[in-house]
């Protein structure tokens, strides 16, 4: 039987999700051997299968058109799409910037800062993604499973990656089971 | 008694009982949030829905009285999907940030009754909107992004406070809790007494002063008693690393969780220098010395001088130490000025009242509770026995009047119903007038038929309106449960006539009967009444004293007190903290301040309470009632411990409990 | 007509970085360009706020070093508020400090360039990372692991958890260190000495073995910032910012508070992040770099023993000169861990250590306040304003690899036109592109103060816009 290949990706988060899977020490090594490790942001794989894989997990919420891609992409790829952490589950500490307005935040930080030079301009390049309001990954495309904390408890992650290299779906209650 | 099933269970229980109450007295758990059992159910959250036989949609079981016959599921799939919707849209209603919120990770009831309910994500999304963040207060926020409408913080605010700052202001989605018209909360009427804080399900109310010091499972808690006045009311001291984080009510103890801004945040402020090591003044210069060096000068000193002494303590310090103060400068050395720092005047009056009738005239503080009329006079209560304002304001909507009675301005004049203003030092002639008034309109509630001093008379004493004296009268004869709260201003200034006045008017108006005491005095401070009980009550008389001793512990001393040592040859003192009197002392013995002393209290209805301590002091530091054990063995005085029997040696206004 | 390479995503690093390189007609490079594509926006939605929320809200800029914005944060409150921190409390963020930069460096040289390092960056990009490198070298791996664990658990005992602790606050701190923890941490000093050493070790060989690489990858010119001593000598916690210039000597060293009197930031149209420079010398004349390399350029020396003399003999790599090569980046990184671990000792046996004087609670309210750290990438300048109720009016923040802006779009630049020549892009040429960013261990969240993502692939096209050659990593 082949191992269950598993991607994932961050998107507007701070990676700490990503850190706490990488807090799970030597356990890493004990998941690499229960599933094919593909691309994530630690890998130098730089998207998911085009064949598909089994496990989809992904961090950050959307707030840009390069996140949306993302999400789609990687909804489109995965048997069972994991949001994981709170900005993919709820939107997050990012989702602060729906309430101050997403022009407003780019102002502020391009034109209007006290430490910008007079070149201050909000970038907008094409070879850069569009801003947009910030989302939870439910709000753009289905999910199977949300693993919610910020960052989730290095033992939830293990617990987690564990049961869907496995081939079950875990079970988020109790000690598994924290938003903070 | 009423019978009903819950979940399959046939259980019984009292009249009047709610299903949730009937559930918990039977181990079965109903997820809550707006309840709360300090305070009347309101019904609004939703969550403790149950299904009811017979009843078409699921109700609040917290508003729902049980009834015979009742049929009730709690558990049923139907209603784990309705709770998982309910708490969806509560979380969608606002905007709700776990991450950086300081009551996330344990100490958040909402976020905690989404994990009961096994919720991994919200099934609606907030609409983001932004809603206020109240800063305006200096002892907590009001974050309304995080507030979920329970209304436990108006309902405190109403019900044990009775200050009436918060409400709601508009409706469905644009429901907003606001302070009086929608102001500021720190420029309301808002009395900081932090209750809604101390209630508050979410992070939407946050102390600052304790805000991200650590959760619940962080603290270790103590049970204990205020000591900011004599009230005495049961506190939680919430500590970490030997630091207090925070002051909650004891919900256990009488004032069931109430506190005013002294007791909950003032302690908190604390801004003097701690004193950690004795010092003796040497060619005028106050130097640090060692223990043994002070103990050493200081039983030389008192040694020569032993009946040339004036003590005076604090009565901020533990009735162990008091006792032991006591029973070492006046039995053991003979000294007539032994005293508090209260010196007997808010309560040598009543004191002396007590022991020559032989009477305890006075009730306890759930007479006051429980009073529908409240005369109250030569106190402001709202001022030094915060509390005491709050167990009347908080039964005003229900019925309770209030007649205040000062000379001057008092905090609670414009919540009275009468204000009497009468000339100062006249307290006798207003209770002759009230008793003349009662006897005159023919409500007295025995046989007597004329008053001491004719009304005339009387009004014209004090200066009072015959109107506004008939109307006292009859709405205190007139009520079922009248009270009558007296303090330092008759305590200081009265003669014993003044307290016959008042007995006689408490008995005409039913106050006072075989039956019951509706006689109360708030006395001074946190050991006021044992200072009392001790006879600590006499002035501080220092003239030819030699030395002066004065055990202070963590007391603020007033001016006139250390200019009052101007012409003493020595003084010595045992402190916490540095101050004037330090400044003026010989020799500064440093002590324990209130929360690292164990201890018990005696507060103004006569109970006496044990408080732990909960914090140890710094080194260098020796309690209170060591140092005054050590001093008395020094002096080979040997010190009668048993305080208990002291306290009843005479007979005490109110009732002692032990 | 000029063809376009597009890198994306930069892997390995934290953050999302993409990269577009320029080609000439004949094959060579014209220009590459490092776009950093992400944005949050935490200078504004943070306004409204009160100011004591910030060492809660500010981690959440970054999951790698969250304790970096919690301190900085916890200072700027500080000075707000107008309550310095009691020494033990110092004492006390510093060591979480230390156990940060454990982590964070030791994470980055063994998990993140590590596999380039060890494995080659030509080496097979479906094994070319963490998991490969356990199976390659697996002793390594294990002693890396280690090294991260013993960083991220100095950081949970004092905070409560290892990402996004609670710990520094408004005044100090919220805990005392207990005797027993402080035992438990000096066990793990030795083992973990010795891995950084070997970290070291592993370096200078590897230096020995590619010298030819260390002196072409990237060699920049230009000033250089850290955090110091009076004596010049490194502090990654508190002190005054020095700037030397590209020759080494001082141009400037200012507390915290005048960091908007020397530092403006320049806004480029293809980039949501922003390039800082001293603004004496304008942009780009007064670039400067930051976090390992800059730090060890621009120190005088480093205080503790190991470290001290591995500083020494790193300072003569370039006879005196400041050490420009963008590789050696990997190199300060390992000393500065060195230094670290020999600080958490001498932190443990300071007499204050187990002290509960750790909160002030006197206020002297300001408004206004600057926080200030050497991050593991980088200064860190957290700067508050709030109104006298304490709600936060203006947020600024400046954030460590933004300072290395210029040098990372540089890096790639040079990277670029150094490896990739004759029109053939090889993927392990890319690889090095990727490289020159990674070299600087960006924290682009940080920087950005946002997060996004993008794929990679790379399409060569001729002349006429036909694609020639499709290079994609899977």
């Amino acid at each position: 039987m082949t191992k269950p290949k598993i991607s994932s990706d961050w998107m507007a988060g701070c990676s700490g999700c990503h850190m706490s899977l990488l807090d799970i020490d030597e356990r890493l090594l004990e998941i690499a051997e229960l599933a094919d490790i593909r691309a994530t942001p630690i890998t130098d794989l730089k998207e998911p299968d085009e064949s598909g894989v089994d496990v989809g997990i992904l961090e950050g919420g959307i707030n840009n058109s390069s996140n949306e891609e993302v999400a789609h992409r990687m909804r489109e790829r995965s048997k069972i799409l994991v949001a994981f952490g709170d900005c993919a589950v709820f939107g997050g500490v990012p989702a602060l910037r729906n309430m101050c307005g997403t022009q407003e935040a780019l102002q502020r930080a391009y034109v209007d800062i006290e430490s910008n030079d007079e070149s201050g301009k909000i970038p907008n390049d094409p070879e850069l993604a569009v801003m947009s309001n910030v989302r939870a990954l439910h709000e753009v495309v289905d999910v199977d499973l949300h693993v919610p904390g910020c960052p989730p408890d290095p033992d939830v992650i293990y617990y987690v990656l564990k049961e869907l290299a496995q081939g079950r779906m875990p079970e988020m209650k109790d000690e598994n089971l924290h938003w903070h | 008694m009423i019978n009903l099933t819950i979940n399959g269970k046939q259980i019984e229980v009292e009249d009047g009982t709610t299903v949730l109450n009937a559930a918990r007295q039977n181990d079965i758990k109903i997820p809550t949030l707006c309840d709360h059992k300090n305070l009347t159910p309101y019904g609004g959250c939703r969550l403790c829905v149950v299904e009811v036989k017979g009843m078409r949609v699921p109700i609040a079981s917290c508003t729902l009285p049980a009834s015979n016959g009742m049929v009730i599921e709690t558990e049923t799939d139907s209603l784990k999907k309705s709770r998982n919707i309910i708490l969806s849209l509560l979380f969608s209603e606002r905007n709700h940030f776990c991450p950086f919120c300081q009551v996330s990770g344990g100490d958040c009831e909402l976020q905690n009754a989404a994990y009961d309910e096994h919720m991994t994500h919200w099934q609606m999304q907030p609409q983001w909107t932004n809603f206020p963040v109240d800063t305006s207060h200096s002892r907590f926020i009001l974050d309304n992004n995080r507030c979920i409408l329970c209304r436990r913080c108006i309902r405190a605010c109403a019900e044990m406070s009775g200050n009436f700052t918060l409400g709601v202001e508009e409706r469905g989605s644009a429901t907003i809790v606001v302070a009086d018209t929608n102001v500021p909360l720190g420029e309301s009427t808002c009395v900081s007494c932090g209750s809604c804080v101390q209630v508050c399900p979410t992070g939407a109310l946050i102390d600052r002063s304790s805000a991200y010091l650590g959760h619940d499972k962080n603290m270790t808690v103590t049970r204990s008693v205020c000591r900011g006045c004599s009230l005495g009311c049961g506190i939680m001291i919430h500590t970490r690393d030997n630091r207090i984080v925070k002051i909650t009510g004891d919900y256990e103890n009488k004032n069931a969780g109430t506190l005013c801004e002294t007791g909950r945040y003032k302690t908190l402020d604390e801004k003097r220098t701690r004193l950690t090591t004795p010092m003796k003044r040497v060619a005028g210069q106050l130097t640090a010395t060692s223990w043994d060096d002070a103990l050493t000068i200081l039983a030389s000193n008192l040694t020569s001088n032993k009946n040339s002494i004036a003590a005076l303590a604090s009565t901020r310090l533990t009735v162990e130490s008091m006792a032991a103060f006591k029973s070492l400068f006046a039995d053991g050395l003979g000294n007539d000025v032994v005293t508090s720092i209260e010196e007997g005047r808010p309560t040598a009056l009543q004191a002396k009242y007590a022991e020559a009738n032989g009477e305890s005239i006075e009730g306890k503080l759930d007479t006051l509770r429980t009073a529908d009329c409240v005369l109250v006079i030569g106190a402001d209560l709202s001022e030094t026995h915060e509390v005491a304002s709050f167990y009347i304001k908080r039964n005003m909507p229900k019925g309770t009047r209030l007649i205040v009675v000062d000379p001057s301005e008092n905090g609670m004049d414009d919540l009275a119903n009468i204000n009497l203003k009468p000339k100062a030092g006249t307290d006798e002639a207003v209770f002759d007038a009230i008793e003349a008034a009662v006897i005159k309109e023919g409500l007295a509630r025995t046989d007597a038929k004329t008053s001491k001093v004719s009304l005339d008379v009387a009004l014209s004493a004090c200066g009072l309106a015959e109107e506004d004296v008939i109307a006292v009268a009859h709405m205190l004869a007139e009520a079922v449960a009248p009270v009558i709260v007296y303090g330092k201003g008759v305590s200081a200034f009265g003669g014993e006539a003044v307290m016959d006045a008042m007995v006689r008017v408490a008995k005409l108006t039913g106050a006072s009967d075989s039956e019951r005491r509706g006689i109360l005095s708030v006395k001074g401070e946190a050991n006021s009444l044992a200072a009392a009980q001790l006879k600590m009550d006499v002035p501080f008389d220092v003239k030819n004293r030699k030395v002066a001793y004065l055990a202070v512990g963590d007391d603020f001393v007033s001016k006139r007190l250390v200019k009052a040592l101007d012409d003493i040859p020595y003084v010595i003192v045992q402190a916490s903290y540095e101050s004037a009197l330090t400044e003026r002392a010989d020799l500064v013995l440093p002590v324990s301040i209130w929360a690292e002393e164990a201890g018990h209290a005696l507060n103004t209805e006569g109970r006496v309470q044990f408080a732990e301590a909960a914090l140890t002091g710094p080194e260098g530091v020796r309690s209170n009632l060591d140092l005054l054990n050590e001093v008395a063995k020094l002096l080979n005085v040997k010190l009668n411990d048993d305080w208990r029997t002291a306290l009843t040696a005479r007979t005490s206004v109110v009732e002692i409990e032990m | 007509m000029t063809q376009k390479i597009t890198i994306e995503p930069v892997t390995r690093i934290e953050g999302h970085a993409k990269v577009t390189i320029h080609m000439k007609d004949d094959g060579s490079v014209e220009h590459a360009y490092l776009h950093i594509n992400e944005f949050r926006g935490f200078e504004k939605f943070c306004e409204g706020r009160p100011y004591f929320e910030m060492p809660s809200i500010t981690p959440r800029i970054c999951g790698i070093c969250p304790v970096s914005h919690h301190l900085a944060a916890a200072k700027a409150a500080d000075a707000l508020q107008g309550s310095p921190a009691p020494r033990p409390a110092n004492l006390l963020r510093e060591l979480m400090h230390m156990g940060q930069v454990i982590q964070s460096n030791g994470m980055h040289f063994f998990e993140l360039s590590g596999p380039d390092l060890l494995l080659g960056f030509d080496a097979d990009p479906a094994l070319r990372n963490v998991i490969g490198l356990a199976h390659a070298a697996p002793e390594i791996a294990l002693k890396a692991v280690g090294l991260r664990r013993f960083g991220q658990e100095i950081i949970r005992t004092l905070g409560g958890r290892r990402i996004h602790p609670n710990f520094a606050v408004a005044g100090g701190v919220n805990k005392a260190l207990q005797a027993s923890e402080r035992e438990s941490i000096l066990t793990g000093i030795e083992a973990n000495l010795e891995t950084a050493k070997m970290g070291v070790s592993i370096m200078k060989d590897w230096a020995q073995r590619n010298m030819e690489d260390i002196n072409k990858f990237a060699v920049l010119k230009s000033g250089y910032m850290s955090i110091v001593n009076p004596d010049n000598s490194l502090n990654l916690y508190d002190g005054d910012i020095r700037l030397v210039d590209r020759t080494g000597k001082q141009l400037e060293k200012f507390p915290g508070s005048d960091y908007l009197e020397n530092i403006a930031e320049h806004v480029e149209n293809w980039s949501y992040l922003k390039f800082p420079y001293y603004k004496k010398m304008g942009f780009p004349e007064g670039v400067y770099r930051v976090g390992p390399l800059g730090r060890m350029n621009a120190v005088d020396s480093i205080s503790t023993p190991v470290a001290g003399e591995e500083h020494r003999i790193f300072k003569t790599l370039n006879n005196g000169d400041p050490i420009g090569q963008t590789l050696y980046f990997h190199y300060a990184r390992m000393i500065e861990v060195i230094f670290c671990i020999e600080r958490v000792v001498e932190l443990l046996d300071d007499p204050d250590i187990l002290s509960t004087d750790i909160l002030n609670t006197r206020k002297d309210y300001k408004g206004e306040g600057v926080g200030i750290l050497e991050a593991p990438r980088g200064t860190l300048i957290h700067h508050y304003q709030a109104d006298e109720t304490g709600k936060l009016t203006k947020v600024n923040l400046i954030v460590a690899t933004g300072h290395n802006n210029w040098a990372m779009t540089e890096a790639v630049d040079s990277v670029a036109k150094t490896y990739i020549v004759g029109g053939e892009v090889k993927e392990g040429m890319l690889n090095r592109v990727e490289a020159a960013v990674r070299a600087h261990d960006p924290c682009l969240s940080c920087s950005t103060h946002a997060v996004g993502q993008m794929p990679i692939q790379i399409e060569m096209l001729d002349p006429d816009g036909q694609v020639v050659k499709t290079i994609s990593r899977n």
